[in-house]
């Protein structure tokens, strides 16, 4: 079966020929809404079954079909397939997600009319390079991916372009994360001129790992992971991520939540045959991710627009992964197990499902309101009822409290960070970091829920419950954020699973049971720190938005309103990077300009003018009369044997 | 001997019966697919021959060796016989009001007979008898539009320059004989080594012949400066014949360049490498300058190839493999995007549109698919990629680089870039037609494909993109040619 795992970005790119292609007659359903639910589903059933064939033990790792795009000398370029546990966990995602975004569409995009068209033929696209990236089995060909779905998630950024707003974000998007391509590029041009190969076999093989000097694999992992911190929206170049909710919320869902953001994380995951060889960039990876985690929480609690909320939750939980991932690290290292890795993989597929959930809820509200700021809701618990109770069921998981999904990972990733805090104390500032993160997503989670579905409404609006075409892929995503962490005990368990894609990098993990899991959780005093953490944190959004009485002008106040303001604009990290583009880029530019247009555009128009008059002169020797063609002719010949018999010979050169 | 020129003789054979048919059949279409079948035939056979190995040509068993089939001349003779189909495909709409088109398709048969005797040839006069067969028929066929002055006027041209360059060619042959004693390419070399060492001051002559043959075969490709009379030919020769004569009967001198430099003479290299490049570089500066300046379209892609025609000389001092592969896999894309190009302005000039620049403005809303295909050839012979030219100036550009590396001279280098600054400047030339289909407002009303012109279009525009895509089997095969060209080195 894995050898047909290039079959399934096939189905959706199918789908996105056609889309594009057909005449607008024979789309009929949704302009194209049937097609696209047809190449998800059909590329969810062939992931489905991928993914099966990994779970009985089957990996291709190397040995799988390669197709030859071109010989250069002695530089091969091929495209291939790499389908292992890690693969599976993202092929997961990517279909399940996937194929429930696009039937949510179905209801959700019904009032665009003509336009939809254009985003289902994208949202294929996107969806059939995002498979594309994730069975890729070399850099290259998954840098081509990574370029692709960051067309895509551009043009769907961009969705409604008429908006400047929406205009200027994707442009944005584009722009921040390509800062972190470029790294990425770097990165892989480095690891290609010490080993020769991109194939992640020759790279990740002993050989391989002997070619490269550690300095320049310490700087070669570092570069690979700037692509990380562009795509995966990690700080410092995180701010692109709220502003691409300018897009549809099902892009946010998809793109911005699930899988695309992922594609950094994936990475990272990826690349660990490579990063454990340099711990220097662990430490980065790991500083990196947790920063990032504490900051974006922090900007999150003061946010009113609930897609922001969210994107800023996003960004905060992508930075437990890649903290998970810096962490895990210093683990296959020094501690010889693979709990980080496997934690990170564990966070990064239950996030997956609750924020795509809460993603979605959101939209089904903003469907229903027609606004984001949550400041004009309240109120809609009774009007909204299924979008209701799964949001509260994504904002219970993501919050971590047991036995939903979030619970599970989140503590996989803590105690992970703080085991590896024994080789570098480091890691239990990190933990603090991550601990603090986690009262605060508590909090803001359950402060959007309040402020969203409590009390009574703060505006004129007539909110009714969406189509069962939205609700329905709603309460399936609210059964998956319920049961996903569960695979942490079924079979071998989720980590010994994931740990399996880096099997030789350690000495493998021993199975335990479910029991035993479990004592191992519940008998360690952090799982509590964190777990009344999470509580206190929902208790305390509950008495400031729910219970009414609450004075919450005190935030607006003294240092707590200094506090709240630096808050409310992030941080002045998006003011720093305006006021540096115009400053600073903006000067630069301009004498870039001037140096353009007198030294660049002089040469050329001097040369452009020289080229069409000595072109002129040339023509006028052309008189069109045959005896002065001959003459030339004559004359050229002798000059040419008087240039090789006088000057050629004596050599002026 | 008589196996290998089995399809030289077919072509003869068609071209002998062409003229009667014309009698026979009323509806003169029939004639183009007649004479397409031989072309057809030898097209499938060095194609999968050539690309698939389906089959071994027979082998030539004689004493004298006068011709080779090897996978240089199977690639050389593949191209022209690609030219030769498109150029027949296109011409029954453009000359369907001429008299005496039986002859029409019998020169052109004639004309890629000529054409694949060079390429087989190893032998200069047997090469010498192939370029005259081409000259001969290319001579008459630019001349076949007989009511338009244009035509004729270019066919008394052409015959007149050609006729000159003729005799230098045969002069030059007899003045290598004079200094080898043979006429064998492959053994011109040490023979005319042993006469350097036991003839004083025989070298001279050896030069005088170099700069004979470069004069007369540079008039086959239109080197500066013999290139005078390419403008006014393919100005006034019937559009699918300028093609033919751009994109076949000049690689016929490249092939016979190929052959006679780097392999019969390459003894004297150091002799003749510095006035070749030098010509190679003045030749596609002086094309590409004055083809900025010309308002109409045949004239634009004369100046055009004679500019590529610079490219591929480059090959010549360069000589190494990878260069010789470089140089045919030009020849083999220049083929398809310059006999392309000049079928879209036949297919204007069929539905009575001229050949000024300014008849393309808005060219993109009246006819999308013409528009669009010029366009592809256009950027191809700017070198845009994906684009087969861009493919093959690479590894031709390339291979000027490598060289200065290994194995030398350093000057090399300078090839390249008199190359990469003239594709710059030619981009000027291409991107205005473009401008022109589609940002320029024209006439309004759409302009319909003539269906052949349009199949040979179609077939042009696939190779474009299919060799600049998949480059990688054709420059494989093109390696492969290039050895075979630079074994017979003795």
């Amino acid at each position: 079966m894995l050898e047909y795992a290039w079959l399934i970005p096939v189905f959706p790119f199918l789908a996105f020929l056609l889309i594009s292609l057909l005449p607008k007659r024979t789309l009929s359903w949704e302009d194209g809404a049937g097609y696209a639910i047809g190449g998800a589903a059909g590329a969810l059933v062939l992931s489905a079954l991928v993914i099966g064939d990994v779970l009985a033990g089957n990996t291709m790792v190397g040995d799988g079909p390669k197709f030859t795009w071109l010989v250069i000398a002695n530089l091969e370029v091929t495209f291939g397939i790499w389908v292992d546990q890690l693969t599976a966990v993202m092929l997961l995602v990517v279909s399940v997600v996937g194929t429930l975004v696009v039937v949510y569409s179905g209801g959700y995009m019904h009032e665009e009319g003509e336009k939809r068209r254009r985003y289902y033929a994208e949202i294929m696209l996107f969806i059939s390079v995002m498979y594309g990236l994730v069975i890729s089995d070399n850099y290259l060909q998954m840098f081509i991916f990574w370029e692709l779905v960051g067309l895509c998630s551009y043009l769907l950024i961009g969705f409604w372009y008429e908006k400047p707003s929406a205009a200027s974000a994707a442009k944005r998007a584009f722009i921040v994360t390509r800062v972190g391509d470029i790294m990425f590029m770097a990165g892989i041009i480095i690891l290609f001129k010490y080993v020769g190969s991109l194939g992640f076999d020759n790279l990740f093989g002993e050989d391989g790992i002997a070619a490269v000097p550690n300095d320049m694999m310490i700087l070669a992992t570092a570069l690979i992971f700037g692509g990380a911190i562009g795509k995966s929206a990690q700080f410092p170049l995180h701010e692109w991520l709220p502003d691409a909710m300018e897009g549809p919320t099902t892009v946010s869902a998809l793109i911005h939540a699930a899988t695309m953001v992922k594609a950094g994380v994936y990475l990272t995951a990826r690349s660990y045959p490579l990063l454990v060889q340099a711990p220097e960039t662990l430490l980065f990876v790991a500083v990196i991710g947790g920063v990032t985690a504490l900051i974006a929480a922090t900007v999150a609690l003061a946010a009113s627009d609930i897609k922001r909320v969210l994107a800023y939750s996003t960004i905060s939980q992508l930075g437990y992964m890649t903290l998970a991932l810096g962490a895990g690290g210093y683990l296959v290292v020094y501690a010889d197990t693979a709990g980080g890795y496997s934690a990170a993989l564990f966070h990064l597929m239950n996030h997956a499902f609750f924020k795509a959930l809460l993603f979605l809820c959101a939209g089904s509200v903003i469907h229903a309101v027609g606004t984001n700021d949550m400041r004009l809701m309240g109120g809609l618990g009774k009007k909204m009822r299924i979008t209701s109770l799964t949001m509260l069921v994504g904002a219970i998981a993501i919050s971590g409290v047991p036995p939903l999904s979030g619970f599970w990972s989140k503590d996989e990733v803590l105690a992970a960070v703080y085991n590896a805090g024994e080789f570098d104390s480091l890691f239990f500032l990190l933990w603090a970091m991550g601990i603090a993160t986690a009262f605060m997503t508590a909090f803001y989670m359950f402060r959007m829920w309040f402020m969203t579905f409590a009390g009574k409404p703060r505006s004129d609006y007539h909110a009714h419950e969406s189509p069962k075409l939205m609700t329905v892929p709603l309460m399936i995503l609210a059964v998956l954020a319920v049961s996903s962490g569960f695979a942490l005990f079924v079979g071998d368990g989720f980590g010994v699973f994931a740990g399996e894609s880096i099997a030789g990098l350690y000495h493998g993990e021993h199975h335990e049971s479910a029991v035993d899991i479990l004592a191992h959780i519940f008998g360690d005093p952090l799982t509590y720190v964190s777990l009344v953490l999470a509580i206190a944190g929902i208790v305390l959004a509950y008495r400031i938005y729910c219970v009414p009485g609450f004075d919450r002008t005190v935030f607006a106040t003294g240092t707590a309103g200094r506090f709240q303001r630096a808050l409310q604009n992030r941080w002045y990290i998006s003011q720093f990077y305006d006021d540096f583009a115009v400053k600073v880029v903006y000067a630069f530019s301009l004498v870039a300009d001037a140096f353009d247009r007198v030294v660049i555009d002089g040469l050329v128009n001097g040369f452009a003018f020289l080229g069409a008059r000595s072109g002129n002169l040339l023509r006028k020797a052309q008189s069109g009369n045959v005896q002065r063609y001959t003459t030339i002719i004559v004359v050229g010949l002798c000059l040419l044997l008087m240039f090789m018999l006088y000057i050629a010979p004596g050599g002026w050169w | 001997m008589l196996n290998a020129f089995m399809p030289q003789l077919l072509l003869v054979l068609f071209a002998l019966i062409m003229p009667a048919l014309d009698y026979m059949v009323k509806d003169k279409r029939w004639l183009a697919f007649v004479a397409l079948t031989p072309l057809l035939g030898y097209a499938f056979a060095l194609a999968s021959w050539t690309l698939g190995g389906y089959w071994q040509p027979p082998s030539v068993e004689t004493g004298v060796p006068l011709i080779e089939v090897n996978l240089f001349s199977g690639a050389f003779a593949l191209a022209f016989v690609a030219v030769g189909i498109i150029v027949a495909l296109s011409s029954p709409e453009f000359i369907r009001n001429e008299r005496n088109q039986g002859e029409y398709y019998s020169l052109i048969l004639l004309a890629v007979t000529g054409m694949t005797v060079v390429a087989l040839a190893t032998d200069l006069i047997v090469l010498f008898v192939g370029l005259e067969i081409a000259g001969i028929a290319s001579f008459a066929l630019s001349g076949f539009s007989k009511k338009e002055r244009r035509s004729a006027e270019a066919a008394t041209k052409y015959f007149i320059v050609g006729g000159f360059s003729s005799a230098m060619t045969l002069f030059a042959i007899s003045l290598f004989y004079g200094v080898s004693g043979t006429t064998e390419i492959a053994a011109m070399g040490p023979q005319m080594e042993a006469m350097f060492s036991s003839v004083d001051g025989i070298r001279s002559a050896a030069t005088l012949a170099t700069v004979m043959l470069i004069a007369g075969l540079g008039f086959k490709i239109a080197a500066v400066p013999f290139h005078m009379w390419a403008p006014d030919v393919y100005e006034g020769a019937p559009t699918p014949i300028s093609g033919l004569l751009a994109a076949a009967s000049k690689k016929m001198g490249v092939a016979a360049m190929f052959k006679i430099f780097l392999v019969g003479i390459v003894v004297t290299k150091t002799d003749w490498e510095v006035a070749i490049a030098v010509i190679a570089v003045v030749t596609m500066t002086v094309g590409n300058l004055i083809a900025i300046s010309q308002s109409n379209i045949k004239r634009m892609l004369a100046y055009s190839s004679i500019a590529q025609a610079g490219y591929i000389l480059i090959v010549l001092p360069i000589g190494t493999e990878y260069a010789v592969a470089g140089g045919l896999f030009h020849v083999l894309t220049h083929a398809f995007m310059k006999s392309g190009a000049f079928m879209v302005v036949a297919a204007l000039t069929v539905r009575g549109i001229g050949e000024s620049l300014d008849d393309f403005r808005g060219l993109g809303k009246r006819s999308p698919f013409l528009a669009l295909a010029m366009m592809l050839f256009l950027l191809s012979l700017a070198g845009i990629p994906p684009l087969a030219g861009f493919a093959s100036k690479f590894v031709l550009f390339s291979s000027a680089v490598d060289a200065s590396i290994d194995p030398g001279p350093s000057w090399l280098v300078w090839l390249a870039v008199a190359g990469v600054l003239n594709s710059a400047l030619s981009l000027y030339y291409y991107a205005r037609v473009i401008k022109k289909m589609y940002m320029e407002k024209g006439p309004e009303e759409r302009v319909t494909v003539p269906t052949m012109t349009g199949a040979a279009i179609v077939i042009a525009l696939v190779m474009v993109i299919v060799l600049g895509i998949y480059f990688d089997a054709v420059l494989e095969l093109c390696r492969e040619a290039a050895g075979s060209l630079l074994q017979a080195i003795p």
